[in-house]
């Protein structure tokens, strides 16, 4: 399962960054606190498979789908 | 002088902490074909820079690395004395990836660094607490709580600051030198679990506001009313402002030109100067309109929530949801809409946003619609019996500027050069809190967007508007006709005739080019009707006496849709992307567009 596919309300936790994304693009997700084992929860999902709005640790996040089915949850 | 550099993330409050610090005094400097501006003002004794707010000094995107690349150069120079990290109070952990990478860096150059601990006022209003000495303490770099908007702790930052400056060898980070990425995300998460602020009451006030600003049925609505509001703002309520600068212009031209006399001097004056360069000047109070707008968006929060309404229906023609309010500001201007076109992430999405947005409608064009379709289309007809005809004329033309942009998008989506990483920048959005806008930021960013529109522009027509004066003008004696643009206009009339126009269109549209309103006041003299910008019926009905076929003058309105005959537009063009290329490229290519737009049109109505 992927990020992409969690659903509102969901609590998951992150296992891992797919390596199809680039090495930057992993590490900045790394920097905002998308890390192993970090717990995040689905706040929202727009319509049209529009960005998923996530909280993880102290932020909220929104991210494309071609960037959150990249990153695997536990 | 000595140099103070201040540094944070994004939504930090670091703007404001700069202007409390150096007060409404300050240069911007930009760098060509970057959103990247470093502010710098003076705070006593020193000059302290503002560097832009960036997530971490490993960069993603060109502009960060613009950003990063100026933040080693400053660190190299002697003159810097110390560095202010501005962290997140109500966000330690998150500001701590960036504050630890920060202090490693500051350690490796040898240069001073503090923290402030910004906002804590609103850390203060839940009721907690941060331990700033055992931060202070962990860190082993001094740390001041405050808060610039409601000036907690404020003062005694800035009694601190001189001496801190002055003893920099005293705060060179007490740290080892080589810590990994690994080890920073640790520390950051370690130092935010034992001093930061739990935060989820703040996320819950957040998230409470979402759930109705992004409502698939509220949100919709509470977009497209906000998405009003600006758009009634820089259209309507601008203009009382741009009327009062006009007027001004006009007051300074009369006192001046009773100074000149007759003659050629007054003539140039009053044509060139304060008619050409004059009008351009009155834009200017519609920009800083939409600058505040757009500024009090973006500091309450509501920016990133447009972003993400407008981001996958967008995204069908490689756009991003930011394009949406560049686009929807061309319909006023296109240089201050390609200038918001900064906010954009992926720099290839913000070159396409840029180039589209001539295509909108803008407000230079109304006055050219309104003559030519009250020449064309009669008053009395309906469609479907309730939509007058003109009006729905006056739409049409402002639907195809937007599919064309649409289609033009979709054509530079897939012919331009998917390049290395670093040129494509994923959708990845904080949600900020919201926030009350402070004035100083925002004031500040509204009288620069006017001065810089002023320095890109105001060359460039004044070069055109002097270029076509003079050639207007001379020789003397034989009016507009007998000039040289008039020979000019008989020579290319084999150019307009396959559009249906005569050499007299032709010289209109090559007036046009400084800006597409004189077209109305070229054509009246043309036609021997004076004064035409406040006669558009008497003109209209002059052509209409004259005889203009209808193919021709759809044709031509179709081509005052799509040509970019606007140089302060190219000259923005060129600024933005930094590239002279791709502004005299696009000037090319939508003039060859529109021409042959306007032919085929001619050819099959006639």
């Amino acid at each position: 399962m992927t990020l992409w596919d969690i659903k509102v309300k969901q609590i998951a936790q992150i296992h891992s960054l797919s390596s199809m994304l680039s090495s930057a693009v992993s590490q900045r997700l790394d920097e905002m606190g998308f890390n192993p084992g970090q717990n995040v929860i689905c706040l929202r999902r727009s319509p049209l498979k529009g960005p998923v709005v996530v909280q993880i640790g102290d932020s909220v996040y929104s991210l494309e789908q071609n960037v959150a089915n990249k990153i695997q949850l536990a | 002088m000595k140099k103070i550099i201040l540094v944070g993330k994004p939504n930090c409050g670091k703007s404001l902490l700069f202007n409390q610090l150096t007060g409404l005094r300050q240069k911007v400097a930009n760098f060509p074909g970057v959103t990247v501006e470093l502010k710098s003002g003076q705070f006593k004794q020193f000059e302290v820079v503002d560097f832009p707010g960036t997530y971490s000094l490993q960069t993603l995107s060109r502009d960060e690395e613009i950003a990063i690349s100026k933040l080693h150069e400053s660190l190299l120079d002697d003159d810097t004395a110390l560095m202010v990290c501005v962290l997140d109070a109500t966000r330690l952990e998150r500001s701590l990836v960036f504050g630890l990478q920060v202090q490693q860096l500051a350690k490796k150059h040898n240069k001073a660094v503090v923290f402030v601990l910004n906002m804590i006022d609103e850390v203060q209003r839940y009721g907690l607490k941060i331990d700033t000495d055992g931060l202070q303490q962990a860190l082993g770099s001094p740390v001041f709580a405050l808060s610039a908007k409601a000036l907690v702790g404020l003062a005694e930052f800035q009694q601190a600051l001189p001496e801190l400056a002055d003893n920099p060898q005293q705060h060179i980070p007490d740290i080892s030198e080589e810590t990994t990425q690994l080890n920073v995300l640790q520390q950051a998460k370690t130092l935010g679990q034992t001093y930061g602020i739990n935060v989820d009451v703040m996320l819950k006030k957040q998230n409470r506001i979402d759930n109705f600003l992004l409502n698939n049925v509220f949100g919709g609505l509470a977009f497209l009313f906000i998405m009003f509001f600006l758009f009634q703002s820089v259209f309507t309520w601008a203009n009382p402002l741009m009327d009062g600068v006009e007027a001004l212009v006009g007051e300074l031209a009369a006192v001046v030109t009773s100074f000149t006399g007759e003659g050629i001097v007054t003539d140039f004056l009053n044509d060139a100067i304060f008619g050409g360069v004059g009008a351009f000047i009155t834009f200017v109070p519609q920009i800083m309109v939409l600058t505040l707008i757009i500024g009090l968006l973006e500091d309450s929060g509501y920016l990133a929530r447009a972003a993400l309404i407008c981001h996958k229906p967008l995204s069908y023609f490689g756009l991003s949801g930011r394009s949406f309010i560049p686009y929807l500001s061309g319909h006023a201007c296109a240089i201050p809409a390609i200038m918001a076109a900064r906010t954009i992430e992926s720099p290839r999405k913000r070159l396409i946003t840029m180039m589209t947005i001539p295509l909108m409608s803008c407000s230079a064009r109304l006055p050219v619609y309104a003559l030519l379709i009250a020449v064309l289309i009669p008053e009395d007809h309906t469609v479907l019996g309730i939509f007058n005809l003109q009006g729905v004329t006056f739409f049409g033309l402002y639907l195809f500027g937007i599919l064309m942009a649409l289609v033009v998008s979709i054509v530079m989506k897939h012919a331009l050069p998917q390049q290395d990483d670093k040129s494509d920048m994923p959708f990845i959005l904080e949600l900020p809190t919201y926030r009350l806008p402070h004035w100083k930021p925002l004031s500040q960013r509204v009288l620069n967007s006017g001065k810089q529109f002023i320095k890109r522009a105001a060359p460039v027509i004044f070069v055109v508007s002097v270029v076509i004066w003079f050639l207007g003008y001379f020789p003397q004696g034989g009016g507009l006709q007998n000039s040289w643009l008039g020979t000019i206009g008989h020579v290319i009339e084999p150019v307009f005739a396959p559009l249906g126009l005569d050499w007299r269109y032709g010289v209109a549209i090559l007036m046009s080019f400084a800006a597409r309103e004189v077209f109305v006041g070229a054509l009246g003299t043309m036609l021997g009707i004076d004064g035409a910008d406040e006669n558009i019926g008497g003109l209209a009905a002059q052509i209409q006496a004259d005889g203009l076929a209808l193919g021709a003058g759809i044709g031509l309105l179709l081509f005052y849709v799509v040509a970019l005959q606007c140089v302060a537009t190219v000259a923005v063009l060129r600024a933005e992307t930094g590239k002279s290329r791709i502004a005299w490229g696009l000037f090319a290519l939508y003039g060859v567009l529109a021409y042959f737009i306007a032919m085929t049109t001619y050819q099959i109505i006639g």
